[in-house]
């Protein structure tokens, strides 16, 4: 890649791109990042449509807060399982609403840590409705 | 506690730069790229189904800790490592090298960072950064994702650094001890090609290498199998541009650092065929970049039918017979 078709005006995200240089010889430059610069809009669209879809699969108790959080930082069971140590077996149960009402304080932390929210909000279902797009417009 | 003077670089990706920002701080002056080939780090690896991954992936580099491992051995550089099991020894093992005036790296989940905007936040327990201070509450970071040094609350560290799970960082920490001097590359140099070659094109398992780029283009048309909804299966499309892009690779997927890093080894070997196998890189890594346009693309328009999956499907085969032939080459030529 040439130098000058590197560049990218994105100041949310900056980044090293190796080019190639006017005097022939490789190297990095700072620009931005493509994806950010031109789709991050799309990004928070399916995100906000992924919130909204996950918060009235819980109003319905379809599931529990644990698997909102779960599919929305992309963890799979074995992963969260690792990452709470609590058993593949109880998380698993723990993806139910019913299951989720005998979680005990200690279990209800663990999950609130992992997730990084606090056990209040992760308790009182107090789940996030949307995220606000860092910027109004994109091209 | 203050902040130690160090020159913070921004780096192409977290463990190189993180490397790379030490060993120069310890007054060995070498550039990423070069670390970068010297290690190895160039590589492919498919996973199709994974108990860690919510859905099919791909890495680009070598595995997590390898860029320093390498460079420790082929460069005859010495690091201290820790690793902890309690939170509390790791935090003050940390405050109290800080307070010797060592900028330590630091493995963490990417995740907890607060200084990293919602969209880039990923739970991957394998980032690296410099810690070179500590303010109050805070820390202070050199992350070679960005611009400026940033900071980072305690608490965010503490859950970074301490995340279970795969790969887990387990508080790890590093700093060079020693750094040689007047060093000669060319053996660095001809073992760190030697093994980027074993790797891309020797290792007998199907999913990794040239073969790990052939089972990529054949498993991607089965992606929509494993996606809740169009919006998950753009979702993942588009992660093909970040992970080759964004995620810390210097553009196409190292293509282009590594292509850096050969026509600096032309110099330091006086071999000026890889000056031209270092043009050849470039090229395959325009053919790389291709590709993430391409899924960008597709993945922003929603256009994700079979069709247009075997497109990339064939554009990822043509990435696997170019690289077949270019590994060839290279192997050949530094025998």
């Amino acid at each position: 890649m040439k130098e000058k078709e590197g560049f990218i005006d994105c100041p949310e995200q900056q980044m090293i791109l190796y080019v190639e240089k006017e005097n022939g010889q490789y190297g990095p430059i700072q620009t931005g990042s493509y994806i950010t610069r031109n789709y991050l809009d799309d990004w928070y669209l399916k995100r906000r449509n992924l919130i909204q879809s996950l918060r009235q699969q819980v109003i319905r108790r379809e599931i529990s807060p644990v698997k909102f959080f779960m599919v929305l930082e992309d963890l799979t069971i074995a992963e969260l399982s690792a990452r709470t140590t609590i058993p593949i077996r109880k998380v698993k149960k723990h993806l139910s609403p019913e299951s989720f009402a005998t979680l005990s304080q200690t279990e209800l932390n663990r999950y609130a840590t992992v997730f990084n929210v606090s056990a209040d909000r992760f308790q009182s279902l107090n789940l996030p409705e949307e995220e606000k797009p860092a910027r109004e417009t994109s091209t | 506690m203050s902040t130690i003077p160090f020159q913070h670089k921004m780096g192409a990706h977290c463990e190189s730069g993180t490397v790379t920002s030490l060993l120069n701080h310890a007054g060995f002056p070498i550039t990423e790229s070069l670390l970068f080939g010297i290690a190895s780090g160039i590589f492919f690896g498919y996973f199709h189904k994974n108990r860690s991954f919510t859905f099919p992936t791909f890495i680009l580099r070598n595995r997590p800790g390898d860029i320093r491992m390498n460079a420790e051995k082929r460069l005859g550089i010495k690091f201290k490592t820790y690793s902890f099991t309690n939170p509390v020894q790791g935090m003050d093992c940390l405050d109290e090298l800080l307070s010797r005036q060592i900028p330590v790296a630091s493995q963490v989940d990417f995740f907890y960072l607060d200084y990293v905007p919602a969209w880039e936040r990923v739970h991957i327990n394998v980032h690296f950064m410099v810690v070179i201070g500590k303010e109050d509450s805070s820390y202070i970071i050199s992350d070679s994702y960005f611009p400026k040094p940033v900071k980072v609350a305690e608490e965010s560290l503490r859950r970074g650094r301490f995340a279970g799970g795969s790969m887990s960082p387990k508080g790890f920490l590093f700093y060079p001890l020693s750094v040689p001097h007047d060093i000669d590359y060319t053996q660095p140099v001809l073992k760190g090609i030697k093994k980027a070659c074993f790797n891309m094109l020797n290792i007998p398992i199907p999913f990794i290498g040239v073969k790990g780029i052939r089972m990529f283009a054949r498993k991607v048309v089965e992606w929509p199998a494993f996606a809740r909804d169009t919006e998950h299966l753009s979702h993942e499309i588009m992660k093909i541009n970040i992970l080759l892009e964004d995620q810390g690779t210097g553009g196409a997927g190292f293509r282009y650092m590594y292509a850096t890093f050969l026509q600096q080894a032309a110099d330091l070997l006086n071999k000026p065929h890889l000056k031209e196998l270092s043009k050849e890189l470039m090229v395959i890594g325009d053919g790389w970049r291709e590709i993430s346009l391409f899924a960008a693309r597709i993945g922003k328009n929603r256009d994700l039918g079979t069709g247009r999956l075997r497109e990339l499907s064939a554009l990822l085969m043509e990435r696997a017979d170019a690289e077949e032939k270019f590994f060839k080459k290279l192997k050949k030529c530094i025998k």
